[in-house]
């Protein structure tokens, strides 16, 4: 044992008793930690049975969520430039980015001298999404964002779980910054 | 046997049989929306019918379907021990439901001098059929999970055999100690027992008579319905679902109902055992039965106090929140229960003003208290099934081992202190 070592830096007050539990005649019998216990859910039981209504679960779908943050990721959005035509130029950065391949872009010639190219379609298949947000982080014209807040997405059939660049244009920003900041 | 005997039989029957079943989906909806309430959630409260949704209630029938249009699995292994596999799961519906039937729901009817019980089974030897069929439940516990295959069914099994040993002997210790208070095996009698005094002002309740002993009873019969604390062979953190793990559609539901039947004859057992049964307390039913008058006019004095009590709550509490527009048909539930209600209340006062100022008939009292009698023990039955639930949601699961060391070190011995000093005292007051 290295006793001696530990002496000198050591004292009794120094050491820290943490207290056991369970070894007294009252915790022995058990049944008054039964009645504590019941005590306090009673008291919820009987609380909430007063009045239902206090209870703060989120009565969904009557109340919708309101702490959405800015920063939280809902469905895509295409974003337009100030003459409302897509921002999009088809570059192919957010599919190559894609971890779960789930974007499908086709690229076609822009007429109106904007820029050179635009997308002739633009899928993305939201059952395959995983919503990480790569396509966001890599997008160099501020084209696609995530900031609709929409988080509840229904359909009767697969197809309609792939969005194509119409809808995706149809969607609005939940937040500030409609148009793209990087191409106008 | 007359006319008025074989009626009395079939509508007892009845009432066991509808007790027994119909308390299940309201058992399993109760135990969701207390264990939702205890942990200030909502519990299940959508579903309903035409806009009824009595708090929730429907969501059990919703279950019960779902349940039955299940896919019928059976694990591949199991070959020549199907029907046992299918077998298991009846036995421990069956017995639990078995050993309800032998509960009063009031006290004996006497018309024309025969004295009627007011049980499923007229007999009396109840507490022994209890004993006996009651821990038949365990065996299809045994059977399920040995038949599964499984390591997680098997140890669940284990378990559930192992609980036996240790709880059964100090619960027939301590009903021994009720037979020799009560000095009787009829729950009826052990009833009529509980409605006297004790003290000069106590009822003589069993716990109050016998407190060590109903503690132990209490304890035993949680252990015996596989209830928490208690639940230690279907503890889904260690073995998954224990002996129910291989088991799906209504071969699980059977096991499911199972424990609600048993938790629920537990609760009957409990209440007529030592919380007087039907009865209020210091009221006997001679008592009623002679001042009929004063009995019924209490009533038609509380049944509208409770009654309005119950609709003010219900109009406070089935709305929405102010900020929510739709409110999905509450406020014309709560207008048509109020009307249902009310309806009710004013029927029971004019039975009751008939029964007080027109009729003549001893009958028609006597069938008035006996129907009393049943609503206390549906009553009672329901407070102590919701005891049932507070206390599943309130005390954390014990160890196996813990289990059998309480069994074996802690309520045996106090069971059997208990049945000496028992005798003691018995035969000390009968000297």
């Amino acid at each position: 044992m290295s006793q001696h070592t530990r002496e000198g830096s050591i004292t009794s007050d120094h050491i820290k008793v943490t207290k056991r539990h369970g070894n007294s005649f009252r915790d022995k019998l058990y049944l008054p930690a039964i009645y504590d216990g019941v005590k306090v859910t009673f008291k919820h039981l009987f609380k909430n049975l007063n009045n239902i209504n206090d209870i703060e679960t989120l009565r969904y779908p009557e109340e919708q969520p309101t702490d959405i943050t800015q920063r939280w990721r809902g469905l895509h959005r295409l974003t337009h430039r100030a003459d409302n035509s897509i921002a999009c130029v088809a570059c192919f950065m957010c599919s190559t980015a894609c971890p779960s391949n789930c974007i499908f872009i086709e690229a076609t010639q822009r007429q109106d001298g904007k820029d050179e190219k635009m997308p002739a379609s633009f899928f993305i298949d939201t059952l395959e999404c995983i919503f990480c947000g790569y396509c966001v982080e890599a997008c160099p014209c501020d084209a696609i964002r995530m900031d609709t807040g929409i988080f509840s997405l229904t359909g009767n059939k697969r197809e309609d779980f792939v969005m194509n660049k119409e809808q995706l244009l149809s969607h609005k920003g939940a937040f500030a910054e409609e148009i793209s900041c990087a191409r106008n | 046997m007359t006319t008025a005997a074989i009626i009395v039989a079939v509508a007892s029957f009845a009432l066991g049989a509808l007790l027994a079943l119909l308390t299940i989906p309201v058992l399993v909806w109760l135990e969701r929306r207390v264990a939702g309430l205890v942990q200030d959630r909502l519990g299940p409260n959508r579903t309903n019918i035409g806009g009824f949704r009595l708090g929730g209630v429907v969501q059990s029938f919703a279950d019960v379907v779902k349940l039955l249009l299940k896919e019928e699995y059976y694990p591949s292994h199991i070959k020549s021990g199907r029907w046992l596999f299918m077998l298991a799961p009846v036995i421990t519906f069956v017995a639990a439901l078995l050993a309800f039937m032998a509960i009063p729901f009031a006290d004996t009817l006497v018309i024309n001098g025969e004295s009627l019980r007011i049980s499923a089974l007229p007999i009396n030897y109840g507490i022994f059929w209890y004993m006996a069929i009651s821990s038949i439940g365990v065996l299809g516990v045994i059977f399920g999970g040995w038949l599964s295959h499984n390591k997680y069914s098997l140890l669940g099994a284990a378990r559930a055999g192992s609980m036996v040993i240790s709880y059964e002997l100090p619960l027939g210790l301590s009903i021994l100690a009720f037979i020799i208070t009560y000095d009787t095996i009829d729950f009826n009698a052990m009833v009529q027992f509980q409605s006297g005094t004790f003290f000069g002002f106590l009822p003589a309740w069993g716990i109050l008579v016998q407190p060590l002993a109903a503690i132990i009873l209490i304890v035993s019969l949680f252990a015996e319905t596989n209830r928490n604390p208690f639940t230690v062979a279907e503890g889904e953190s260690e073995i998954v679902a224990g002996f129910m793990t291989e088991y799906t559609a209504m071969k699980f539901a059977m096991y499911f109902m199972g424990e609600y039947v048993a938790m629920n004859t537990a609760s009957a057992v409990i209440i007529t055992m030592i919380f007087g049964g039907y009865q209020i307390p210091w009221v006997s039913t001679e008592m009623l039965l002679e001042n009929f008058s004063v009995f019924a006019f209490s009533l038609m004095v509380i049944i509208p106090l409770i009654i309005t009590v119950l609709i003010r709550w219900m109009r406070k509490n089935n709305r929405v929140r102010p900020s929510i527009k739709a409110d999905g048909g509450r406020d014309f539930e709560t207008k048509v229960l109020t009307i249902a209600m009310v309806g009710m209340t004013l029927l029971v006062e004019a039975i009751l003003i008939y029964l007080v100022f027109l009729s003549e008939s001893s009958l028609a009292n006597s069938i008035a208290v006996t129907l009393f009698q049943i609503v206390v023990f549906v009553v009672k039955l329901m407070l102590f099934n919701i005891f049932f639930i507070l206390i599943r949601w309130s005390v954390p699961r014990f160890r196996y081992d813990q289990v059998q060391k309480l069994g074996w070190y802690y309520l045996l011995p106090l069971a059997l202190l208990n049945i000496i000093v028992t005798a003691i005292v018995v035969v000390g007051v009968s000297l």
